[in-house]
């Protein structure tokens, strides 16, 4: 009976502030949904064998202990996981694999967002085949390819990084591509045509004009190459073998299915390859959310 | 003049094409290469007794025609046995459609609230990507572990507590309930991007069709059905077609959410294992052209009528 003493004003209060409320637990609950992962994976971390062992589970952990990092880069500790030789490979393929593709990707972009050349739509029609075909289906004959030219040439196809930074392209190089491509088409024609009768050569008009223009687009293909690389997990599960070649991805994993399991060094070792990609992420949002729908990552 | 203007333009035109192909051969090598080539040897693949004896020598595999066809077709874990056990092909396709449709839908919501501006709306924003940029290795292990099938596991602790549930449960390794929350948690790791197209085509809307709604007495409801949904369908259509494409091919996921045990397994998953668990390439090659003609075939079907639908 409280509703018949409200005025009109009183009923339009109360529905802007239902909608309000609607907004706020709908907001309230993405928030906490999305950061209580984070946030679970990060304490869960610092926390000790008994606290991830109890009956109940502990949602703040007593204090900032380091048992689980100890075991990742103590060589003294009892089960040293050595995982700074996995961060170290993770590394090694992913800045190559990075500076390849944008290095490639910048050259043949260019090609063809400016010029018209047979064989163009063979080949922008293979960069989109990357797009639909599964992952697990070009591993099969790039791993039997793979395995012959190592023989023949003799090099090892299985634990070799080189290899891996050669698979990664297959999947980075097309989004390269793709991205640059469509960056480089909204690059007036005009400034470029300029430079040339001003005498400058194409390739002079590229490294003077385009890509001093271009250095946004070339920082976010440069981390999305780097990101797919990063994360990348079939690839290296298939590749490598020997422990002391893992990236981090695939050891994460060989932690997580040990007979004893150890959630807290499985959480560490995940914090330790989830926060540098976050950092990144938010200190280039502006840049990288474009990316992002411009099909900058295939996943 | 002009003649000579003519024949400089062309002798130009060609250099321009020689040095497109020079600044776009080492790509194109390696597109083909690692692209069409693989592509096209997995077709042959599929139709060759491959196995680990004999990749080094893989030109000679002897032909056999359909044969790795049949055995996928025929194998326990591909074919449809009940309704106890989909096999995975009717599990890819249910598990595609359903993440993907979950994915679209929350990412419309997660667009509409972003959409209003309110303090902290570009924190908010960088925060709903997370689920998106953060390593998928990460985001499973944690998911596991905060599913623990033991009672310390945080949703079991959750939904004891509050009598929701006697015994706990173990999420991951039950037969329709893994199924159901890994489509789950694929709505919560895929719903950024399905934001963020949808998100752009938001903002893009005119906003006198929205005051223009407002005078006529529309209230919100109504403006969102009348005026926000039939600009959003072309973006919904296309968004829904991009991620339905790639949660068909999906690997990491479901491998490191459930192995592919209990009911969850997949086409990408059963691949793997022909290939490279069993070591018959042939097999796990005629798996992956399954897929890939199930995903034409649907892709197919979809743009030419659902998308034509949203053109007229």
């Amino acid at each position: 009976m409280k509703n018949e003493k409200k005025n009109l004003i009183g009923h339009l209060a109360d529905w802007i502030n239902w909608k309000r409320f609607l907004f706020s637990v709908l907001l309230i609950f993405f928030l906490t949904s999305i950061i209580f992962p984070f946030y679970w994976m990060v304490s869960s971390s610092f926390k000790t064998r008994a606290e991830i062992g109890g009956r109940e589970p502990v949602y703040i952990p007593g204090g900032l202990r380091l048992d689980a990092y100890r075991e990742l880069f103590d060589p003294n500790h009892p089960s040293y996981q050595n995982f700074g030789r996995n961060i170290l490979n993770t590394l090694k393929v992913s800045i190559p694999t990075s500076i390849i593709a944008v290095i490639l990707a910048v050259l043949g972009s260019y090609a063809i967002a400016r010029f018209q050349f047979k064989g163009k739509n063979i080949l922008l029609n293979g960069i989109l085949m990357v797009y639909l075909f599964p992952g697990v289906l070009l591993i099969i004959p790039l791993f039997a390819m793979l395995a012959k030219i190592g023989d023949a040439l003799g090099f090892r196809v299985q634990d070799n990084l080189g290899v891996l930074v050669f698979t990664y392209l297959s999947q980075t190089l097309p989004v390269a591509l793709y991205m640059l491509t469509n960056y480089f088409r909204t690059i007036p024609d005009e400034i470029e045509q300029a430079a040339l009768i001003d005498g400058c050569n194409r390739l002079e008009v590229i490294w003077r004009v385009t890509l001093p223009l271009s250095i946004p687009a070339l920082i976010s293909v440069g981390i999305y190459t780097f990101m797919i690389a990063w994360n990348e997990f079939l690839y290296a599960l298939i590749f490598l073998n020997e422990r002391d070649m893992f990236t981090m991805p695939i050891k994460i994993n060989t932690i997580f299915n040990d007979p004893t399991p150890r959630p807290n060094v499985v959480m560490a070792a995940s914090t330790i390859m989830t926060v540098p990609i976050i950092i990144l992420f938010l200190s280039l949002e502006k840049y990288l959310a474009e990316g992002l729908t411009a099909g900058g990552v295939k996943g | 003049m002009s003649v000579a203007g003519t024949k400089k333009g062309i002798s130009r035109k060609k250099k321009e094409a020689q040095l497109a192909w020079t600044l776009i051969s080492p790509t194109a090598l390696i597109v083909f290469g690692l692209v069409i080539f693989p592509a096209i040897f997995s077709v042959w693949v599929s139709f060759h007794d491959v196995g680990l004896d004999n990749l080094n020598d893989v030109f000679h595999a002897p032909f056999v025609g359909f044969e790795n066809y049949r055995e996928v077709i025929n194998d326990y874990a591909f074919k449809f046995q009940g309704l106890d056990n989909w096999g995975a092909a009717v599990t890819t396709i249910v598990y595609s459609f359903a993440s993907t449709t979950m994915a679209v839908l929350v990412g419309l919501i997660a667009s509409l609230l972003l959409n209003r501006p309110f303090k902290g709306r570009g924190i908010a924003r960088a925060i709903f990507l997370f689920p998106y940029v953060a390593p998928i290795v990460s985001i499973a292990f944690v998911w596991r572990w905060i599913l623990d099938p033991r009672p310390s596991g945080v949703v079991n602790d959750i939904l004891m507590s509050l009598n929701l549930i006697d015994l706990p449960k173990a999420y991951l390794a039950t037969r329709g309930l893994a199924l159901a929350i890994v489509i789950l948690l694929d709505a919560w790791r895929y719903f950024p991007f399905c934001m963020l197209m949808i998100l752009a085509r938001l903002q893009a809307i005119d906003n006198t069709l929205y005051e223009a709604a407002k005078v006529d007495g529309a209230n919100a409801v109504q403006q969102f059905f009348a005026i926000t949904l039939p600009e959003l369908r072309y973006v919904l259509g296309a968004t829904f077609l991009l991620r339905l494409m790639w949660t068909f091919n999906k690997f990491d996921d479901i491998f490191l959410y459930t192995g592919g045990g209990f009911g969850t397994k997949v086409l990408p998953v059963l691949t793997y294992e022909f290939s490279f668990k069993l070591y018959d390439f042939g097999r796990g090659a005629a798996t992956a052209m399954i897929l890939l003609a199930i995903l034409v075939l649907f892709m197919t079907l979809y743009v030419s009528v659902v998308m034509k639908n949203v053109e007229d």
